[in-house]
């Protein structure tokens, strides 16, 4: 296993779509400084009367969605990749035990993933927090050790898009089909779920992958009440506990039964 | 040695594999052939346990192939020279595969300079021609130093000077004692390669036995082939 792990880690940094998806990354925490940067301009034009009112998305979930995909597409690529170019027959001459390797390459891309969505995570929040500075701004005044386990759950999110990611690649073998499924999982469905009539459009949505960390760390604060539809509509809150069983199944359940096509089918 | 006994490999509706059976002795080089959808590359992907067999076995050193621990010791494979990632560098690929069998970076140094891609182990395998691409399979098969080698057209894209060296690396490798298994669809070059013949065609036995049994003295390869599977062509010209 080590052995494997080893050899799925030089494939993923010997490829320059590991460092397109990490620049991505790193543009993600750029773009959210300067929605910041320009909000706090705008908030220092405003007559005082008219403060009170100002809000801020916090950029470290709005900028989320672009790292989760980011990475998601790490994952699908990790080894749609493989049937693109024919080496996933030479990966598994080398090593024939297919739990083995797909276990490796999961354990490599999750690393990745994990580093990844934790630094955007605490950089876009680090920085943000900074240019608001002492500003009254709702949403961005909570000490850093009182956020920090949302903030932690928002990184590991990313890395629960990557497993679904590669779990959808190894189902499909196509880096578009795959790429399609990641979409619609992040974006399509969780926005669309919302649109179903009461209570299904609420309870469905409470089960999204998107909106799982922030009822696990129990953080709706910023998200408006009267906001029920659309991607940004506030969902009711599932227990901490049944958000994170949630939260595992998104790893667990992909994963399982990529590992079971893995094993059955001819490479 | 590698045994192939009654082997079944249907997808579908199409049987590509049809009650197979032979076997591959250490010591000798021997041939693969058979016309285009004969069923050859099939047979070497069940025998590597990429696809499985619909019925009967193939085996390994009487094993079968996905039983083995650190595989690339035992077997080395090349099957399509240009399934390589055309981003990743021939060392990174090379080693790569390498680590997953704890076979350190020297030895992929070695093999480098062995199949003569030093001066470019470096620049991503995309910009390689399919004679490189060869020559970098070809080190990827002999990473673990194996007993046994199964390769599937491994001088389409070569230059003569490539041609020559596989044959004679081919040929010292079976004088070792090793098990070489080597597939190709140009007669003239394995009739100076092969010591031992299988033909196959329709996924069934046509022909296994020495060359010079299988070649009447004063004729060909070609004419011999030709005529054996005359009655087994799929994909034939009109003539």
């Amino acid at each position: 296993m080590i052995a494997s792990l080893s050899a799925e880690w030089l494939k993923i940094r010997s490829v320059r779509s590991t460092y397109v998806v990490l620049a991505v990354v790193a543009l993600a925490v750029v773009i959210g400084a300067l929605f910041v940067w320009q909000g706090m301009a705008v908030f220092d034009g405003l007559p005082p009367e008219r403060r009170e009112n100002f809000r801020v998305i916090p950029m470290e979930e709005y900028m989320l969605p672009m790292v989760q995909l980011a990475l998601g597409v790490l994952g699908v690529l990790a080894i749609t990749s493989e049937y693109a170019h024919g080496t996933v027959r030479s990966s598994l001459v080398a090593v024939p035990a297919r739990g083995t390797l797909l276990a490796a390459k999961a354990a490599a891309v999750a690393a990745v993933a994990l580093a990844a969505g934790q630094a955007a995570v605490f950089a876009t929040f680090l920085v943000t927090r900074a240019l608001v500075g002492d500003r009254p701004i709702p949403d961005h005044g909570a000490p850093v050790a009182q956020q920090a386990p949302q903030l932690l759950l928002l990184g590991l999110s990313v890395a629960v898009f990557a497993m679904v990611g590669l779990a959808f690649g190894v189902a499909t073998r196509s880096t578009a089909g795959a790429i399609v499924s990641v979409v619609a999982l992040l974006f399509v469905i969780p926005a669309g779920i919302t649109y179903l009539p009461a209570p299904w459009g609420t309870r469905l949505s409470a089960v999204m992958l998107p909106n799982l960390p922030d009822q696990i760390a129990g953080a709706l604060g910023w998200r408006s009440e009267e906001v029920v539809v659309g991607p940004w509509a506030r969902v009711p809150v599932l227990s901490p506990v049944w958000a994170a069983v949630a939260l595992a199944a998104y790893i667990v359940v992909p994963l399982a039964a990529a590992a079971v096509l893995f094993r059955r089918r001819d490479a | 040695m590698i045994e192939v006994r009654d082997l079944v490999k249907r997808y579908g509706s199409t049987v590509a594999v049809d009650g197979l059976s032979f076997q591959v002795r250490p010591g000798q080089v021997t041939g693969f052939l058979g016309p285009n959808g004969a069923g050859k590359s099939t047979t070497m992907r069940v025998v590597l346990g990429l696809d499985a067999p619909t019925s009967g076995e193939a085996l390994i050193g009487g094993r079968r192939y996905a039983a083995t621990r650190r595989p690339l010791h035992q077997v080395g494979a090349l099957l399509d020279a240009s399934a390589v990632h055309p981003g990743r560098s021939a060392y990174d690929h090379l080693l790569a595969l390498a680590r997953t069998n704890g076979i350190g970076p020297r030895r992929v140094a070695a093999l480098v300079e062995l199949v003569g891609l030093a001066g470019v182990a470096r620049k991503r395998a995309g910009t390689f021609s399919l004679g490189m691409k060869q020559r970098l399979g070809i080190a990827a098969a002999l990473l673990g130093d194996p007993a046994v080698l199964m390769l599937d057209e491994p001088v389409n894209g070569l230059d003569p000077e490539g041609v020559r060296w596989i044959r004679e690396l081919m040929r010292s490798l079976a004088a070792e004692g090793r098990t070489v298994l080597l597939s190709s669809h140009l007669m003239s070059e394995m009739a100076l390669t092969a010591d031992h013949l299988v033909i196959i065609g329709r996924g069934r036995l046509i022909a296994d036995g020495p060359l010079r049994d299988l070649v009447p003295d004063g004729g060909s390869l070609e004419d011999a082939y030709l005529r054996l599977t005359a009655g087994s062509v799929e994909h034939g010209a009109g003539r």
